[in-house]
């Protein structure tokens, strides 16, 4: 365990910038709103940010991206391939313990399982993650209830927590220990981990109602999504409030789904892009001859929460496919984040 | 930072988004929580802009015809052509030349394109595509209030306690509109809907009215008859607020209950119910698309009417709203972007305004009204020898046989279309992320849109290329940025007038008025502070609606853009939006022809078994779609498989025009 004056943190950042590109949370001064990106100006890491809008998925997962390019030229008669990918050094600094949860969640789907993908394996190499403690909870989140938070548990290379003007700081890795003691970060002693419990126990109390009643419902509901008894109305019910926009996919830090697309770029070139797909979407389940296994709306919406609560999908996961983001509440139009879905089949199961 | 905030320019509302540029390449997409129309929410449309923006399908060079194929040339070259020829062909006859702007250029390409036709051609006919509902709406709500937008905005629905719903798929077409709408509901709202198919927002109401086609009017006026009946219309409001309501009272005279039965198949009762919420609520609003396949001028002319009975138009943030499907349909009126208004909706036979802007501008107008580029097209005897086409949508393919005739097609756009196809000089344009420029929502809300990425190589912004055009054809002008162009624009268009892109930097866009008196815009419409009274507008006591007869027992509708894809062009440009569209359209290749179960059975027919249509006029093979969504005795063909229905259109032409739930009548025969 190691500690740094808070005014001091940024000289972390500034270390690693030497040998990775630095990904944080800043906010964005014309919107207002917390991202999470790449930033060249290292003072604009604001680690005090609530959790960001956006999730950093994105910086190993991007939204769409080129992975091969491929071309045939007809008069030589020669095709050529190439492969699109690169293993950039990433720092991903200051991410919240959900969203790391998440990226876990990512590892297993895209390479804890019969393939690899190469694609992420690339993006994913070679990154250097320094979580934050979330000494206070923010309005929507619910981790609390999903395993995943306040403070992460493993998966960091560092691990940040705020103590007053200071901040602790674990060692979750080989390379995590390596680069704190290269830069000689003082060493904090083991009063520090009294101290770290009174802060989580303290953010764990500040917690919405919602969030701490949640907790038994959120593995209730799970019991109920895995053997299925939950009724047909409720799905309809949730089923006629979806827009079918797909963002509850796209900002959720656990969701995996993609499309893969040829691109005709001219000349005989084509870019094979890959980019985010959601399983909101009719034509995502769309099989060859007009079969949909998920046709109806309400089929493709409990198809999420399946996902997101099932023992089964769990398993695959090894932890609940939701981490208590409360990001899918922000940007559905019809109101049916997950928080809300629990709710709805509480409300029926209570009955 | 990858990430840019912005907005998205798919459809009218306008919603607040970041854009992700990697390598000077959008490639991804994220909402704006802080954006105060759609605060954090995004369509499938909106998600996947990126995927249009990035696309390589771009036209990246000027063209000319040449001996039958479209030759690259420098931009020099076909600049100097266009304007010879434009300059030719205006002086031939008032006709020769029309000019089809498009509802998604900015406000400030709209203002000069406006300037350098009526200033530099010195000709009126000029136009918007798809245009035809929202002038309507624009007609009726000028005439009625002097506010030519919507009279509320969406920041005002979660607030409303009376949702009224006419023919508009709200949560397709304007989801996150539509989000507006669930919330208020949840929040317990009375909602009504009026629809002839079973939408989504229907489903939600506590009323949804699926009335005979073609007697939307029927039913509104049915409304207004019984708030005058039973007493329920507001008559201190009238008295205050309002002129005409003696005229608009009588006319009703002649609308009989039994016939209100017999006509729209709703019962009076439950248009009682309606009455009642209506009066009793604090924030009443009715939403209707507004566009291409909008309501007419007589239908929303009662609409306005019965909100005016029941005290709801002015107050509180209660009135009727028109939402505009493409981007900037409503900055495209605003700037004047039509045969007979000038910015502003300051009409061009107004001596006064017509005065203000041969001044403004140093040159003389032409002073009568032009022509819709359309009518042009359509009436076969017009001399129409040459068009300039923006940004082109579905619509004008219809005239494809008119427009093998004509001298000289001009094409302007950002990316490859086959409208080209016909075009003898195609000049590229940056999309509307390669420059800076504003645009303005369906609630009226100016937004700057910034500059984000660079054009491909040597491509001009589509400011700029008017502003060559103009100078080509010896106009002096000197702008040097869009910034300058809107400020020319604030002095010209009072509703404009405090407008600065200073302002609009530090806002998510100001909603016009922005004048002395609303330094920051106004959210909504209000009756107080109007300088003049409302009046009821001047229907006409027609109830007729469309008969069938024994040989054609169908009520045929079309053109409902139940599918959110009626920007086709563009969305034919994305992927995972383009997959959606094809969902339906792999399925039905030739199109469909949805009818009833009940219909299906009595017909003898299958779901996707061939059908002949047939009208008095024309016949079209279409594959049949069963569905719960429509009456019986009604079909439904929808619009956006154009290629397939465009010809039996054609001969029905004067059916599209009258709007929306306009009907024709068919039989269908089994083949
Ligand atoms: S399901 Fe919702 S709350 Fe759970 S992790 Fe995904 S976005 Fe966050
Ligand atoms: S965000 Fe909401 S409306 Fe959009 S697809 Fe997800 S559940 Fe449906
Ligand atoms: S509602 Fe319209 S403006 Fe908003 S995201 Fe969808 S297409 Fe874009």
């Amino acid at each position: 365990m190691y500690r740094i004056k808070k005014s001091d943190i940024v000289n972390i950042a500034q270390e690693l910038s030497k040998e990775y590109g630095i990904f944080g949370p800043y906010i964005d001064r014309d919107a207002g709103q917390v991202m999470f990106d790449r930033l060249d100006d290292l003072s604009q890491i604001d680690l005090d940010a609530p959790i960001p809008a956006i999730p950093p998925k994105h910086v190993i997962y991007p939204h769409s991206e080129c992975i091969l390019k491929y071309s045939y030229d007809p008069t030589a008669k020669k095709a050529a391939i190439e492969r699109i990918h690169s293993e950039k050094p990433k720092a991903l600094f200051g991410l919240r313990s959900c969203d790391l949860e998440g990226i876990r969640v990512l590892d297993r789907f895209f390479l804890g399982q019969e393939f690899v993908d190469e694609f992420y394996l690339a993006n994913r190499k070679k990154v250097f993650i320094v979580s934050n403690t979330c000494v206070k909870p923010f309005a929507q989140c619910f981790c609390a209830c999903t395993d995943s938070g306040p403070s992460a548990k493993e998966g960091f290379d560092l691990n940040l927590t705020e103590l007053g003007d200071e901040y602790l700081i674990e060692a979750g890795s080989e390379k995590g220990k390596a680069f704190a003691e290269k830069i000689g970060l003082a060493k904090a002693g083991d009063e520090y981990k009294d101290k770290k419990k009174k802060a989580i126990d303290i953010s764990l109390d500040l917690f919405t109602d919602f969030a701490v009643e949640n907790k038994a419902w959120v593995s209730r509901v799970t019991n109920r999504v895995t053997t299925g008894f939950i009724k047909e109305e409720i799905w309809e019910y949730i089923g006629n409030q979806c827009f079918e926009c797909g963002a509850c996919t796209f900002v959720c830090p656990t969701c995996s789904c993609f499309n893969i697309e040829d691109v005709n770029i001219g000349s005989g070139a084509t870019e094979r892009i890959r980019s985010w797909d959601s399983c909101s979407y009719e034509g995502y389940s769309k099989m060859a001859g007009d079969h949909n296994p998920r046709k109806p709306v309400e089929d493709r919406r409990n198809k999420r929460f399946f996902c997101k609560l099932s023992y089964s999908q769990s398993k695959k996961y090894l932890r609940p496919g939701c981490v208590g983001c409360g990001r899918c509440a922000w940007v559905c139009p019809g109101d049916i984040g997950l928080p809300n879905v629990v709710t709805y089949i509480r409300r029926e199961i209570t009955k | 930072m990858t990430y840019k905030p912005g907005i998205c320019t798919f459809c009218g509302n306008g919603c607040g988004h970041f854009l992700k540029i990697v390598d000077g390449r959008p490639a991804g997409v994220f909402p704006s929580r802080n954006h105060p129309v759609s605060r954090g929410r995004l369509c499938v449309r909106g998600w996947n802009i990126h995927e249009l923006l990035s696309t390589p399908q771009r036209l990246t060079d000027a063209m000319l015809r040449k001996n039958g194929g479209l030759i690259k040339v420098s931009y020099d070259e076909a600049i100097a052509q266009v304007v010879e020829k434009l300059k030719k062909f205006a002086s031939d006859s008032p006709d020769a030349l029309a000019i089809l702007a498009s509802p998604r250029s900015s406000n400030e390409e709209h203002y000069l394109l406006m300037k350098f036709a009526r200033a530099v051609l010195k000709t009126n006919n000029i136009g918007l595509d798809s245009e035809s509902g929202h002038r309507a709406s624009l007609e009726v709500l000028n005439a009625g209030t002097g506010f030519a937008g919507m009279l509320g905005s969406a920041g005002a629905i979660a607030g409303a306690d009376f949702l009224f719903v006419l023919d508009f798929d709200i949560t397709k077409q304007n989801p996150i509109l539509g989000s507006e709408l669930h919330m208020a509901r949840r929040a317990g709202a009375f909602m009504v809907t009026l629809d002839s198919r079973t939408t989504q927002i229907a489903k939600l109401s506590d009323v949804f009215m699926m009335a005979k086609s073609g007697s939307n009017k029927v039913v509104i006026a049915a409304l207004a008859k019984i708030l005058i009946d039973e007493g329920l219309a507001d008559s201190a409001y009238i008295q205050k607020y309002t002129t005409g309501f003696e005229g608009f009272a009588n006319l009703l005279g002649s609308l009989s209950y039994d016939d209100i039965n017999t006509k729209t198949g709703i019962s009076i009762e439950v248009l009682k119910e309606i009455a009642r919420k209506l009066v009793s609520s604090r924030r009443a609003m009715a939403f209707y698309p507004s566009g291409i396949s909008g309501l007419d001028v007589e239908t929303i002319g009662f609409l306005f009417n019965l909100f005016l009975l029941a005290g709801k138009i002015g107050i509180n943030g209660s009135g009727i709203n028109p939402v505009t499907g493409l981007n900037n349909l409503q900055g495209g009126y605003d700037m004047g972007v039509a045969p007979d208004v000038l910015p502003g909706f300051q009409l061009l036979e107004d001596p006064k305004a017509h005065a203000a802007f041969a001044k403004a501008w140093g040159a003389d107008i032409p002073t009568k009204k032009g022509r819709m580029p359309y009518e042009l097209l359509s009436e076969k005897s017009s001399k129409l020898k040459a068009l300039v086409v923006i940004d082109h949508d579905e619509g004008i393919v219809r005239y494809a046989d008119r427009l093998k005739e004509l001298e000289y097609i001009v094409y302007i756009g950002a990316f490859e279309n086959p409208f080209t196809e016909f075009a003898h000089a195609v000049l590229p344009i940056a999309s509307y992320i390669e420059s800076e420029g504003t645009y303005t929502n369906t609630e009226r809300r100016i937004q700057l849109s910034a500059k984000k990425a660079d054009p491909p190589s040597g491509i001009l912004p589509g400011w700029r290329l008017v502003c060559e055009l103009a100078k080509k054809a010896g106009a002096s002008w000197n702008y040097a940025s869009p910034a300058d162009v809107m400020n020319e624009i604030a002095a010209v268009t009072p509703p404009y007038s405090q407008v600065s892109y200073e302002k609009l930097r530090k806002s998510f866009g100001i909603q016009w008025p922005c004048d002395t008196q609303n330094p920051n815009g106004t959210e909504y419409f209000s009756a107080d502070t109007s300088t003049k009274k409302l009046s009821f507008y001047p229907v006409k006591a027609d109830y007729s609606i469309p008969t069938v007869s024994t040989e054609f027992p169908y009520q045929l509708m079309i053109g409902k853009a139940q599918h959110f894809w009626h920007q086709n062009n563009l969305m034919r440009l994305t992927k995972i939006p383009l997959r959606e569209y094809n969902t339906t359209l792999l399925l039905f290749p030739e199109g469909y022809v949805e009818i009833s179960p009940d219909d299906a059975k009595s017909l003898g027919v299958r779901e996707k078994w061939p059908v002949m249509v047939k009208s008095h006029a024309g016949e079209m093979k279409a594959a049949v779609k069963i569905s719960g969504e429509v009456r019986s005795g009604t079909a439904y063909i929808p619009y956006f498989i154009q290629e397939t229905i465009s010809k039996f259109l054609l001969e029905h032409r004067e059916v599209l025009a009258r709007g929306e739930d306009a009907t024709i009548p068919v039989k269908i025969e089994k083949v």
